[in-house]
């Protein structure tokens, strides 16, 4: 049964790339070559079964017949269906023994964390799916003869954007509608501490000029609400593609935020989130702040060179992002339940880097993205005379985001040794191999350990294996209780091959 | 490219994140000699040559 105190979440990000000394990229085949070379042995290749995927699905009942994006999206594969690759071919998508997935999404390589139940286990999977990329981009720049240059980042300063998007598996007895009024915002407001920062404000398709503001993806909303995800972008996404059992569960797909590159910020977002979430499940009809013009706060918080983040609720009343924040952060102290020792650290953290904001932006240079980089570069811009106008701080900015722990900026703060909340090496490196123990993940990375060359399909929840000439399917729709979770998990392990999954029942 | 994930050393409170409670944390500004000099590296044309496609 879905729990409100048990929530999964998992990242997705999109990651911009480039090559040296490669005039007009190719960014389709470089993405899927950038991917394919994560592909070995015990590594499940072009086997996502897309079929049980519905991007039309909306959360508020209906079915729409198109996305915005859908003319875009016919665009590129009739523009891919040159390259003499089948579609599963360019999607080339992979599921690692960690229970990820790695893909070529459009003309971004992407990774998604399999699913966790911890913050702990979230930010290593978040960190070693950075490290697998630039294990690729390494490999790829030696066969290409010239760097492979890898940006988690969200645009390219031209009014391109690309996401991180978080999930959240909730119950579906939150009602649809008392989730949005409830969620929207703390959506808006949380960019005083989950921004990535960016020395540019742009429009779709277009930079319009140098301003720093704290947030990357920002500029680039333009609904309160909506199925899509690549036009009109909606502060909160309807699809409605749970991955679970559409009775128990809805998965909440935040498209807003930016990819962090401080393991703290992903910590606080991911967390602070989740536990709104958890509030608001608890107790959906607790009155909630209401932002008078969500759209026009979102820009306008960004956009404050000031740092005053002044709002307007409904009624014209004034208030402050950190107010509305506050108002969350003293909802999730009395209404979730906080015995799992993560929620009361971000607890702590998230009043503490409000009260540090409050005082002092510059205090959270330690910990938070958008201002570790804009003191970094605002540093360099006066030691070296850079006028305000000056590309360079593009070309900086774009490089803190840089995956490379010998060249990007952010890397480079953390080696300083000022950055806050940077996990532990031992738990990264484990988890570029294993999945999270708590979570359904843990079936999906063994059955890739061990009969990757019998797995037919895969899917976030179900894997189909084909045994003597058969389908077999292994459903994870339901499976979120521990102790299912390590019953299955132990047939797995006691299995020599994938007859003997059938043997024990353990296949339908 | 080697890899350098030796030289990331572990700062705050480890693996839990930050945790802190309420105090206000004291910030170093970095060190910004090594940092300084990967800056001036940076190609200033860099991102103009930066294109992407729209994502989701």
């Amino acid at each position: 049964m879905a729990e409100p105190s048990n929530i999964l979440f998992g990242i997705e990000t999109e990651i911009g790339i480039s090559r040296d000394q490669a005039e007009d990229l190719d960014v389709v085949a470089e993405s899927i070559a950038l991917v394919r070379s994560a592909a070995e042995p015990g590594v499940l290749l072009m086997r996502w079964d897309y079929g049980s995927e519905d991007p039309h699905a909306d959360m508020r009942g209906f079915h729409v017949d198109e996305l915005r994006q859908d003319t875009d999206e016919a665009n590129y594969y009739a523009a891919d269906a040159q390259r003499t690759l089948t579609h599963a071919e360019i999607k080339s998508d992979l599921v690692l023994s960690n229970g990820s997935r790695f893909y070529n999404d459009h003309a971004h390589p992407e990774y998604c964390t399999p699913e966790c139940s911890t913050l702990d286990e979230l930010i290593a999977q978040d960190r070693a799916g950075e490290r697998i990329l630039m294990a690729c981009a390494s490999k790829l720049s030696l066969e290409r003869g010239s760097t492979v240059r890898l940006y988690k980042n969200n645009t390219d300063f031209r009014g391109h954007s690309y996401g991180c998007h978080e999930n959240y598996l909730l119950p579906r007895s939150l009602p649809w509608s008392d989730l949005v009024k409830g969620v929207q915002a703390f959506l808006v407001t949380r960019q005083i501490f989950a921004g990535a920062g960016k020395f540019a404000i742009e429009e779709e398709d277009r930079f319009v000029s140098h301003e720093f503001q704290i947030a990357q993806r920002s500029d680039f909303f333009s609904e309160l609400q909506s199925v899509d995800t690549m036009q009109r972008r909606p502060i909160v996404n309807t699809r409605d593609e749970p991955h679970a059992n559409a009775r128990l569960y809805r998965r909440f797909h935040v498209i807003i935020g930016d990819a962090n590159m401080s393991t703290f910020a992903t910590r606080l977002k991911v967390g602070s989130t989740a536990l709104v979430l958890e509030a608001l499940a608890r107790d959906s009809r607790k009155p909630r702040p209401q932002l008078m013009d969500p759209l026009g706060a979102l820009r306008s918080i960004s956009r404050d060179a000031n740092f005053k983040w002044e709002v307007r609720l409904q009624g014209a009343k004034p208030s402050t992002a950190l107010e509305v924040q506050r108002f969350y952060l003293e909802a999730s102290k009395s209404l979730c339940d906080l015995n799992e020792p993560w929620k009361k650290s971000v607890l702590q953290d998230w009043e503490t880097v409000l009260d540090d904001l409050e005082k002092d932006v510059m205090t959270c240079r330690d910990r938070l993205d958008w201002v570790a980089k804009m003191a970094l570069i605002r540093e360099f811009q006066s030691s070296q005379g850079v006028e305000n106008d000056d590309p360079w701080l593009q070309s900086l900015d774009l490089e803190y985001h840089r995956l490379d722990y010998a060249e990007g900026l952010y890397y480079g703060l953390e080696q300083s040794g000022v950055m806050r909340g940077v996990p532990d090496e031992v738990l990264v490196r484990r988890a570029m191999i294993y999945p999270p123990e708590t979570t359904r993940a843990l079936i999906r990375g063994k059955c890739v350990q061990k009969f990757a060359g019998a797995m037919e399909s895969a899917q976030w929840d179900h894997v189909t294996l084909k045994i003597k000439g058969e389908l077999f399917k292994i459903s994870l729709l339901d499976l979120f209780r521990q102790e299912d979770i390590q019953a299955i998990a132990a047939v797995i392990d006691a299995a020599h091959s994938p007859e003997d999954l059938l043997s024990m029942k353990m296949v339908s | 490219m080697p890899d350098q994930s030796q030289k990331t050393r572990s700062v705050g409170s480890g693996p839990s994140g930050g945790g802190d409670g309420p105090s206000s944390p004291k910030v170093e500004k970095p060190n910004t000699d090594e940092l300084l000099k990967r800056m001036r590296k940076v190609d200033p044309d860099q991102a103009k040559r930066y294109r992407q496609r729209t994502g989701q």
